[in-house]
């Protein structure tokens, strides 16, 4: 973790303990990801253990840190969650085989084929956007969709 | 030659008399009237409090106090709430239960808050108190679920078991079941910290069927919601419930269910859980609501409309926990409902987003505290505060007794003045007579200080953080803060000068903290010669402080008195000044 030394800089520098809300990002991302996300890009020092609060009610909804976006993933009938880094995937088809393998299961999303016959094989994947509505997923364009998601649901058809 | 005061009473009479008096401080008072009433008080204190674990020696408390049944003790600093304080650092509790394990076997109450607890001190607490009633474990760490088994296994007269805001090491589902089949003592039970817990529910519902006594049962995340109704069903007499979590398919027959076992609950005052919520299944809480006197719904992440409608319901709260989804028109709601309101905690749902994403301001905090008559204890986070505001708050509420304000961004100054809060959190010390505990943010000057120093009087805990310009601002507050028992400052520019002149003033207090300020290590050195009686711990991840110049700053620092002398059980990264440390130090 990025902290930066206090021997490095001298006692009675006005920058010592400057706050800095345009530091630079230690993220990699394409500008137009990082316009479309309103994530937090602090730096480091400032945002580690700040705002104080307990870690139960910190983490609550994203975990957004330097490069992974958490959200949770719940399945129709399964009480616990999982957490799924939607960074670390680049399409919504990386995204769909990430789950279909999570859970075991046959997933549609807006650009799935199903087998009309065998329905119970399959599940939805729809998602909770930043008004609070359940669409499913695969309508936008992927940077739109991680701008938007809140979490994900995978519903039995 | 004897002569007998006329008006000295046999042992036993000021025993009796004795009893009667509870609090801690009163007893130190007794205990130091004279020799005899030290004597007679030592022997018949039944509770002790040690505020700060590594103060006293556990044979120094046993020594004095040979007949305790309960003890509170207390392990590492509150910034460790916020992983200031890395692991390892210590608050072991195994010395104090192996020491109490060899002294005595009627220990009945044990309470601990921040300490590492580990399975093997379980174990020795199972097999060493015969007559055990209470296992308090707050915010601890270090234990698994077989420890908890051990506990379930032997303690056959546990009354209380709760794990509040714990991490525990979920290994087995069936530590549950280790409450044998004859044990029925149990009055409350939270396990609101325990992992994925599915495997035992049929023994969860046997035990609270079987326990006619219990009253408070806090269930964890695992528990589904249709399993509630069955496990409800048998405890009609719950004074304070948590639920698991919240949220199913909107059926029915679940609701019905659930609904129906809630409103046969006339005793229950208290909930929370609330994970996951779904606003479908709250209304099957509003029957309960008007007896409701306290109710936290941190985790239930539903808007403003639905808990407006909850809090509606609920005109006898008395304390709320919850997120900002209440919003500024939530709380107005919240002022004229709730008149019985006395502690309110507003958390951020959003922490780390750059932009607001609920409309809570400081309007919230103004409308409950000119609408609560009975208000005296806040935690509110928010985005943005005026002097205006705080000045308003203060005069309207002078009754508060705890005031701690977080402006999510550091050094935030007034949104309507562009001046720092120095003369808002002024005004909260001045007309909050009886302030105990504060915490401060915002864009602050050494002003504020200066303010908290001539008038917070009653002032015992103070949070500071990113804010002050010199060490005069520490100096205000070391130097005028009567009742100052704890201060924890972060990333402010206090240095040598404050801490050196005030020195005599921290024996006076149980513990400082401070950390990524201007400390240098000098400075440590020579308040570890010159205070024997403080433990000065130096905090430094980085390496051992003599590897960098000595008027590098030391990167946290834990000072706190001690008649125990130097811990021992010390990671690597911590440093002890001692009156040699300019001589052994490695």
């Amino acid at each position: 973790m990025g902290r930066p030394t206090s021997s490095s800089s001298s006692i009675d520098s006005p920058n010592h303990f400057a706050f800095s809300s345009t530091a630079s990002s230690q993220r990699d991302l394409t500008t137009d990801l990082r316009l479309g996300l309103s994530i937090s890009i602090a730096p480091p020092f400032v945002r580690e253990q700040w705002p104080p609060m307990k870690a139960a009610v910190a983490e609550e909804e994203h975990e957004c840190n330097s490069s992974t976006f958490y959200v949770k993933v719940y399945m129709e009938g399964i009480p616990i969650g999982r957490k799924l880094d939607l960074l670390a995937h680049e399409s919504y088809y990386d995204l769909i085989r990430t789950l279909e393998h999570m859970f075991h299961t046959n997933i549609i999303w807006a650009e799935a084929e199903m087998d009309r016959d065998h329905y119970e094989k399959y599940h939805v994947l729809t998602y909770e956007d930043k008004e609070g509505d359940w669409m499913m997923v695969g309508d936008v364009p992927w940077e739109m969709f991680l701008s938007a998601v809140r979490r994900l649901k995978i519903s039995k058809c | 030659m004897h002569k007998k005061m006329a008006f000295s009473f046999p042992d036993e009479v000021l025993e009796h008399v004795f009893s009667f008096i509870q609090s801690d401080k009163d007893r130190n008072a007794v205990s130091m009237v004279c020799k005899s009433w030290y004597e007679i008080e030592r022997w018949c204190r039944r509770k002790v409090f040690v505020g700060n674990c590594y103060a006293v020696s556990p044979r120094m408390v046993i020594r004095r106090f040979p007949e305790f049944r309960s003890i509170e003790l207390k392990g590492k600093p509150h910034f460790a709430d916020f992983n200031l304080v890395p692991d390892g650092w210590g608050g072991y509790v195994f010395p104090w239960i192996a020491e109490m394990a060899g002294a005595y076997p009627w220990l009945e109450e044990i309470r601990l808050k921040r300490m590492v607890v580990t399975d093997e001190s379980l174990e020795l607490i199972a097999k060493s108190f015969k007559n055990f009633k209470v296992l308090v474990l707050s915010s601890c760490e270090g234990f698994s679920t077989d420890g908890l088994a051990a506990i379930a296994a032997s303690c056959k007269n546990l009354k209380e078991l709760d794990l509040r805001d714990c991490e525990v090491d979920d290994l087995s589902a069936h530590w549950l079941s280790h409450f044998p089949e004859t044990y029925t003592s149990l009055v409350s039970l939270n396990i609101s910290c325990l992992g994925s817990d599915e495997a035992s529910f049929s023994a969860l519902e046997r035990l609270v069927r079987r326990c006619t006594n219990l009253k408070t049962l806090r269930l964890n995340r695992a528990v589904p919601l249709d399993k509630i109704a069955n496990i409800l069903r048998h405890a009609p007499q719950l004074v304070e419930f948590g639920t698991g979590t919240y949220t199913a398919d909107v059926r029915p027959d679940v609701y019905s269910d659930l609904a129906g076992v809630l409103s046969s609950c006339k005793e229950l005052k208290s909930l929370s859980g609330f994970w996951d919520v779904i606003p479908d299944y709250l209304p099957a809480i509003y029957p309960v609501c008007s007896k409701l006197t306290s109710l936290n719904l941190s985790y239930a992440t539903i808007q403003s409309p639905d808990l407006i409608k909850l809090v509606s319901h609920c005109p006898n709260l008395q304390r709320l926990l919850v997120l900002d989804y209440i919003e500024d028109s939530g709380l107005e709601v919240l002022a004229s409902s709730c008149k019985d309101l006395q502690e309110l905690r507003v958390f951020p749902s959003d922490p780390f987003g750059a932009e607001p994403n609920v409309s809570l301001t400081e309007q919230g905090l103004v409308a409950v505290s000119l609408g609560c008559p009975k208000l005296q204890s806040v935690l509110y986070f928010c985005r943005r505060m005026s002097n205006e505001a705080l000045v308003t708050i203060a005069r309207s509420r002078p009754n508060f007794t705890r005031f701690r304000l977080c402006i999510i961004e550091p050094k935030t100054a007034d949104y309507l003045t562009l001046e720092p809060l120095d003369v808002g959190f002024g005004a909260i010390v001045q007309y909050c007579k009886d302030l105990r505990r504060l915490s401060l943010s915002g864009l602050l000057t050494d002003r504020v200080f200066e303010y908290i120093g001539t008038y917070a009087k009653k002032l015992e805990m103070l949070s500071v953080a990113f804010a002050g310009d010199s060490d005069l601002g520490l100096h205000h507050v070391l130097s005028g803060c009567e009742s100052l028992r704890k201060l924890e400052i972060r990333d402010c520019p206090f240095g040598d000068k404050a801490l050196l002149a005030n020195a005599a003033k921290l024996e006076t207090m149980r513990s400082l903290w401070i950390s990524s300020c201007a400390v240098s290590f000098a400075a440590c050195k020579l308040l570890g010669q010159k205070m024997p009686r403080l433990n000065v711990e130096v905090i430094d991840e980085r390496g051992p402080p003599d590897s960098r110049p000595e008027n590098c700053p030391v990167d946290k620092l834990y000072i706190y008195r001690s008649i125990a002398g130097p811990r021992f059980d010390m990671p690597p990264f911590v440093w002890t000044m001692d009156e040699d440390s300019g001589l052994r130090l490695s």
